[in-house]
């Protein structure tokens, strides 16, 4: 799998999807769980802002106070670019996400809509309440698309998507090795074109990839280790940017990268894979839109830091996103707490005139950590 | 912590202000008015004065003796073994009200109150927090206050009531920021943005878990029988704000603007308290001689409009004063729309069940919080913009919120097909820094003039068109 596959937003499989009279189902947040969609037999499609140069039919329904990655989404949308999608999922993963949607689909709206509610809390109650909202979602897909989502059908979607995540896991190894086999660029790549692909096409690619990197000559062990957390970031420009400043990328977890993999299924899931779903979502959420859950957060980072012998930690957010640029605020504070140096950049979403800035700031950063060029 | 000069709090400063106004007894004359005034600094002096102006007089003196009582109980709290529970606007106080060991400080006014009463306004709390790392595009609604928290040397609540999420994700996030960087507990409670029974059924049971905590962390029963004392209390302040919001329908309207900007601590900080009906019978009292009177500012009502959102709290002189003198009448904000509903007083359930409605109902948390965070707001500004006669309405464009940023192109699209202009303005509500108040001036001059005055469309009466955003075809 190539990396240009990630910039295409209809690539050649989901074209072939299309073709076979596949459906495609569009949502934005990592809080959804793919799986239902798989169980009803129709693709789930992450949209993505990729390729997008300009918000100027955005910026007429959102404003310039809202985070250029939802304006670049929007953008998208009104341009056709998701005109392929069968059906929209919006999920509340923070507030100017619902903007985007709700005007997405007060100007062009999809041919089949469905608004999953996932709470910010976790409770006994708010489980309940998600698993409630995942039946919903089920049942207006098979209202929607006619293909039932039994449990069946469910607990085949989440193997496959089980076995995909270990391979990803395999892919985090290979990249955290000290001479990291997977660069920061290619492993983001890797993820965010599989968020456009029939689950099975993904697995098949991911595991060529994967091979093919432990086949090739290990690379020299970089001079500086970094691990990058923060918002949504699916433009592997600014990784390459990192890294070719000499800070190798050997973690994340980012919204578009890692954050999606760390999740785990509890213990007899089988049973009652709808629940099992629930609690994946949110006990095992590290997205900062959770307000009671930064030691987690802040454990998941420590640990991923250490386990990759990170040297530093950049944290970015797009100008705009209050709750990644609160959250990494309050991460910079707690890291720098136990010696862990940190960078954290603003940056204008997709903004070609940020690049030379943030160049500069990582430079400075990696020359303060100890390494760079 | 952070880079900027913060030498007093700003609880601290802005309590040694009302002590200025603890002496106050009657209406005071001209002169004690302007020996008062005198003692002030420019900002404050400026801003006060709005308070003091003859018509709006009497329920300014009513309104800054709650606001200075609420605050003194605050700071006396401690000594009296009480502790003090920082809330967000969207939160009902009553029910912190009801604990004897508890006193509820609202973060949102104190940032108003700096910005109205403090010279420099709350500029240099608001530094600090950009100090401590934390992003320019946060909401000052806030950040302001607890800027002045972080800093270190002011009042430190002993517990957070976080009620944003849902409704706000900044708000959330700093109540969040806030409560682990000075180690205080941070007491949530979501807000399910589901207008379904599934959605209501969800808030109940949350609002009942943070009854419980309130009650572990205050170490105290929240008493039926004091409940019952305080919510009868608040059902007669539900029965004046009615009649005040009626008030306002006449042309011309009889309820001077710097009512609204009195309305929302009203509900913010001590609804249920014997000042805060004071506080709204004086208005109500103050605005039926006004109709009786015919009494205007200006010659002539020119154009009524409704704010969308909040207003602007830096120069209410110069905002709330200046539309009055041009025959601009500022009939309300979203704020002041809270939409009371007597409580059922028959037992501890009814009662908490009327706080929970009433909770739901809070601005922010109907519109932001809904379903439908466009679909919740328009059905807000239109049912507003319908019954109070507006000619037209302001969106302040507070850069902060991203939330009614996002959606305020589909308010404008279906105010639009009701013939009613809406003007979008940009500039911090809290911080005078980003636009100055002369530019917003003009702004308005400019849309009235062109758009509004004289060009009355029969607002409201076509209907709603707008698509549905949510709950669609699924």
């Amino acid at each position: 799998m190539s990396e240009s596959m990630g910039r295409d937003l209809a690539g050649g499989h989901l074209r072939t999807w299309r073709d076979g009279g596949g459906r495609v189902v569009g949502y934005a947040c990592v809080l959804t769980p793919v799986e239902v969609l798989d169980a009803a037999g129709v693709l789930p499609f992450r949209v993505k802002a990729l390729g997008c140069s300009k918000t100027d039919r955005a910026d007429a329904r959102l404003s310039r106070f809202n985070c250029g990655f939802c304006r670049s989404c929007l953008q998208l949308a009104l341009e056709g670019a998701f005109d392929f999608l069968d059906g929209v999922i919006e999920t509340n993963g923070c507030d100017q996400l619902r903007g985007m949607f709700e005007n997405w689909q007060y100007v062009a709206p999809a041919p089949w809509f469905h608004y999953l509610k996932v709470p910010h809390v976790v409770t006994p109650e708010s489980l309940d309440y998600l698993e409630h909202e995942l039946r919903r979602l089920a049942a207006a897909l098979e209202r929607g698309f006619g293909a039932a989502v039994t449990d069946e059908r469910l607990i085949e979607a989440i193997e496959r998507r089980e076995r995909i995540r270990a391979s990803l896991g395999r892919l985090a190894d290979l990249r955290e090795r000290p001479a990291p086999a997977v660069t920061g660029s290619e492993a983001l790549s890797e993820v965010i074109a599989g968020s456009a692909l029939p689950p099975a096409v993904f697995q098949e690619l991911l595991d060529e990839a994967i091979d093919r990197f432990e086949r090739r000559p290990a690379p020299p062990a970089p001079a500086r280790r970094l691990l990058l957390g923060g918002a949504a970031i699916d433009d592997v420009e600014l990784v390459r940017d990192i890294e070719s400043l000499g800070g190798a990328v050997v973690a994340d977890t980012l919204c578009f990268g890692s954050r999606g993999v760390s999740l785990e299924l509890s213990e007899g899931w089988r049973d009652a894979p709808v629940r099992a779903l629930a609690e994946r979502t949110l006990r095992g959420s590290t997205c900062p839109r959770m307000y009671d859950e930064l030691p987690s957060r802040l454990e998941l980072v420590l640990a991923t830091a250490a386990r990759a012998r990170v040297d530093g930690v950049v944290l970015v957010h797009n100008k705009f996103c209050d709750v990644h640029g609160i959250d990494n605020a309050l991460l910079r504070l707690e890291l720098e707490k136990r010696g862990v140096p940190v960078l954290a950049l603003e940056r204008e979403y997709g903004a070609a005139a940020d690049r030379g800035r943030l160049r500069t700031r990582t430079q400075a950063f990696l020359e303060r950590i100890g390494g760079g060029r | 912590m952070g880079t900027t000069d913060v030498r007093a709090g700003l609880f601290e400063r802005a309590v040694g202000l009302f002590g200025l106004i603890d002496g106050m007894r009657g209406v005071p004359s001209d002169e004690s008015i302007e020996g008062l005034l005198r003692l002030l600094p420019p900002d404050p002096r400026r801003n006060l004065a709005a308070f003091f102006e003859p018509h709006v007089r009497e329920a300014g003196v009513s309104f800054l003796r709650m606001v200075k009582d609420w605050m003194f109980h605050a700071r006396d709290a401690r000594a009296a073994g009480r502790k003090v529970i920082l809330v967000p606007f969207n939160f009902p106080p009553e029910l912190v009200l009801a604990f004897d060991n508890a006193v509820p400080l609202t973060s949102e006014v104190l940032t108003t109150i700096a910005a109205v009463g403090l010279e420099g306004g709350g500029e240099r709390y608001w530094e600090h927090m950009m100090g401590l790392g934390l992003p320019d595009h946060i909401c000052s609604a806030n950040s302001v206050e607890l800027g002045s928290v972080l800093s270190g040397i002011d009042l430190v609540p002993d517990a957070i009531i976080s009620a944003a999420p849902g409704g706000c994700d900044a708000n959330s996030k700093i109540h969040e920021l806030v409560s682990r960087v000075l180690g205080i507990p941070q007491l949530l409670i979501e807000k399910p943005v589901d207008d379904s029974p599934e959605g209501h059924a969800l808030y109940d049971v949350y609002f009942r878990q943070l009854i419980e905590r309130l009650e572990d962390f205050l170490d105290e029963r929240l008493d039926e029988d004091k409940l019952r004392r305080l919510l009868a209390r608040a059902n007669r302040c539900t029965e004046l704000y009615w009649e005040l919001y009626e008030l306002h329908k006449p042309r011309p309207c009889p309820v001077p603007n710097i009512y609204n900007l009195f309305l929302a601590p009203v509900r913010f900080c001590l609804w249920g308290s014997d000042q805060a009906i004071e506080t709204l019978e004086t208005m109500v009292r103050t605005s039926r001689r006004r109709l009786e009177e015919r009494a205007y500012p200006a010659p002539v009502e020119r154009a009524r409009a409704l704010w969308a959102y909040t207003s602007y709290y830096f120069d209410v002189n110069e905002l709330h004063g200046w539309m009055e003198r041009q025959g601009y009448t500022f009939l309300a904000d979203v704020l002041d729309l809270y939409h009371p509903r007597p409580i059922d007083l028959r037992s501890r359930d009814s009662m908490i069940d009327g706080m929970i409605a009433a909770a739901w109902s809070y601005p922010m948390n109907r519109q932001m919080g809904a379903s439908s965070m466009s679909g919740a707001w328009v059905r807000d500004v239109a049912h507003g913009v319908r019954d109070l006669d507006a000619d037209c309405v302001i969106f302040c464009g507070h850069d902060a919120c991203k939330q009614s940023w996002s959606v305020v192109s589909i308010l404008g699209d279906e105010l639009e097909r009701m013939g009613v202009p809406l003007l979008v303005l940009h500039g911090d509500s809290w911080l005078k820094t980003v636009t100055p108040i002369a530019v917003l001036q003009e702004e308005i001059t400019a849309f009235m003039e062109t758009r509004v005055v004289g060009r009355r469309r029969g607002a409201g009466r076509r209907r709603l068109r707008r698509r549905s955003t949510t709950e669609g075809s699924s």
